[in-house]
């Protein structure tokens, strides 16, 4: 694999109005890189790349792509603006924005906002101490008030998991790459084969893609705030379904986190997907409702929140 | 799966309808029966039904979703459906085993299979044209072969209710199977009786279903069928799919598999081409999108950077 990958543009490489500082990441599929704007802001890019179909060498600034592979590659692309177009609809704090689209370099680019942060994956990876009850609550509430969002575009994010939940150092999660974003109403393209990771993805998402709605989303949030609390992944949907050996939350942590906690987790991860909360809100409603009085005080959510800004204003008053 | 599907059976001026249909699918494959019994007093209709239902019941048991090779489950079937009705036939302890025509068609993978012992028919027809039809088993069809009478000829014919192949005779029945057809967005499959077929042509039949909703266009060709004027006319039978999704060959599939550099995150970036889709993005398309896609984002966010 390594001799296929393809060489990202150089640091300091002006990129129609970005200057390239370096690159954030590499995938099958694309680039990310970390650019500064002509006003001096700080975004990511997205090139499209894929890695089987253009190649770009060392020093080179267009991709190779044979004759042959270029249907393939500017059917790719279609999925490329896919991504595009799921993005540019949404403005939510918790969903990443798109900034500007563009063509170069024989390719196409996304710009998207940068902030400092990391993703959640990183985050679980080396911080693990940090993972309270109170951050997992705090943190999937919030970021579901993004999924919500995306919903109510009638778009399914379909590749939910830590290393797409993007957090800034505020600790306001984002959800990024779109990839596998699809209009759930319009048509599914034939020619397209699924996107999805191991463990994340729903029970639908292997068998039945027909069947596939808020709630696969939803079964994606399940495992993820499962693999925060395990620090790996979980066991895939599709072992699951053959013998399922993933060992219930509740049992697996009970007296740990609050039973209320775990329960909701493992009602995320229920196979059956009618048998999972339908929508964000049932799902947030229920990570926002605190039943032990022992633990630390809940996330707030909305009206709290709304009455501590306001006690606050009464405090500076006084 | 995306298909539309409409049958109708009708008794013509028989005293009872032999003509026996059904369907049945699973997420991922379909079936199709149409049977024509024969026989003294009512047997003809049982053995149809048993044809039918034998062959609706086997589906249900082994399409999980897929049938695992649906001509082999297509010879099960109908060599299920033959015994079951010499079974029958030796319950009620009958002189002679009532005996029906059978053809079966599933659609899996948007690749089309059938099998058909006897005069009942399935024609796959697509874009006003009949690809093929199934060739009877038949004393008239073998006449049609030999060159002896032309088509047109068959529905008249003398030796037209002579046929040798059927579930439920005394030989092991004459089960002639098709090739694997890939079907087109738009493809009719039409199974029927000889009721209708010998009522209309096949051209008629490409014809009446090109461009007209399958629920109007069976009902009118059977009207076609009994309102012709013939020497008797039998039960006729349709059952018809208009098929709307299209066969992709695997092969011309690419995929490409990418790791992050995180061990948990793997995913499989897969993505392929149509050989009907050749005719790719044009640049003036791409140019359209990414013009599109900003305004979106303009509208989003007034103030974004994009020009």
């Amino acid at each position: 694999m390594a001799q296929q990958a393809n060489h990202a543009l150089p640091p300091g490489f002006q990129l129609d109005d970005y200057r390239i500082e370096c690159q954030l990441s590499m995938g099958g599929f694309s680039i990310v890189y970390l650019a500064i704007d002509p006003d001096g802001q700080r975004v990511a890019i997205k090139e499209y790349l894929p890695n089987t179909l253009a190649l770009r060498t060392e020093g080179k600034t267009a991709p190779v792509i044979a004759e042959d592979h270029l249907p393939a590659f500017r059917y790719g692309m279609k999925c490329f603006f896919e991504e595009g177009r799921a993005l540019a609809g949404l403005s939510h704090p918790n969903v990443i924005r798109v900034l500007n689209f563009f063509r170069a370099n024989d390719t196409v680019y996304m710009v998207m906002e940068y902030e400092q942060g990391r993703t959640l994956q990183e985050l679980i990876q080396k911080h693990s101490a940090t993972i309270t009850e109170n951050f997992i609550r705090n943190v999937f509430t919030k970021m579901l008030n993004g999924l919500r969002e995306v919903h109510a575009h009638r778009l399914l994010h379909l590749d939910l998991k830590p290393s797409n939940i993007y957090m800034r150092n505020n600790h306001a999660p984002v959800l990024i790459d779109f990839g596998a974003a699809r209009q759930t109403l319009a048509c599914d393209t034939p020619m397209l084969k699924p996107m999805y990771t191991p463990g994340f993805a729903s029970p639908e998402h292997y068998r039945q893609r027909d069947l596939l709605g808020p709630w696969s989303d939803i079964y994606s949030v399940g495992a993820s705030m499962y693999a925060c609390i395990s620090g790996s992944t979980p066991l895939p949907a599709d072992v699951r379904l053959e013998s399922d050996r993933l060992e219930p939350a509740m049992v697996r942590w009970e007296g740990k986190y609050s039973d209320q906690l775990l329960e909701t987790i493992d009602w995320c991860l229920c196979l059956n997907h009618r048998y999972r909360p339908q929508s964000v809100f049932a799902l947030q409603k229920a990570l926002t409702e605190m039943v032990t009085p022992s633990l630390p005080p809940p996330p707030p959510s909305k009206a709290p929140w709304l009455k501590q800004v306001i006690g606050k204003l009464k405090k500076s008053n006084t | 799966m995306k298909f539309t599907v409409y049958h109708e059976s009708r008794i013509g001026k028989r005293r009872n309808n032999e003509d026996r249909l059904g369907y049945c699918y699973s997420r991922e494959a379909l079936l199709m029966v149409v049977a024509d019994g024969m026989g003294g007093h009512y047997y003809g209709e049982i053995a149809a039904h048993i044809a039918v239902q034998t062959l609706t019941e086997t589906f249900n048991r082994e399409a999980k979703p897929k049938l695992s090779d649906p001509f082999m489950f297509l010879r099960q079937g109908f060599n299920h459906a033959h015994k079951a009705i010499l079974d029958f036939a030796d319950m009620q302890r009958l002189a002679d085993s009532p005996r029906t025509t059978c053809v079966g068609c599933v659609v899996q993978g948007n690749v089309a299979y059938w099998a058909h012992s006897g005069d009942s028919r399935l024609y796959m027809l697509r874009k006003g044209k009949v690809m093929t039809r199934t060739k009877d088993h038949s004393r008239v069809q073998a006449l049609v072969d030999q060159g002896v009478i032309s088509e047109q000829q068959m529905p008249e014919h003398a030796d037209r209710n002579k046929i040798y192949g059927c579930l439920g005779g005394q030989q092991a029945p004459e089960i002639t199977y098709s090739r694997k057809t890939p079907l087109e967005a738009g493809d009719v499959l039409i199974l029927c009786t000889d009721g209708l077929w010998s009522g209309v042509s096949g051209d008629l039949l490409a014809n009446s279903v090109r461009n007209t909703p399958l629920a109007r266009a069976i009902p009118a060709l059977l009207d076609t069928a009994e309102g012709k004027e013939r020497s008797y006319t039998d039960n006729l039978s349709a059952l018809g799919v208009r098929w709307e999704d299209t066969y992709i060959d695997a092969s011309s599939v690419i995929s490409t598999k990418s790791m992050n550099r995180n061990t948990v995150t793997t995913k499989m970036d897969e993505f392929g081409r149509n050989p009907d889709h050749k005719t790719d993005l044009s640049d003036e398309e791409i140019e359209r999108t990414i013009g599109e896609i900003n305004a979106a984002i303009n509208k989003s966010f007034p103030f974004a950077h994009s020009r």
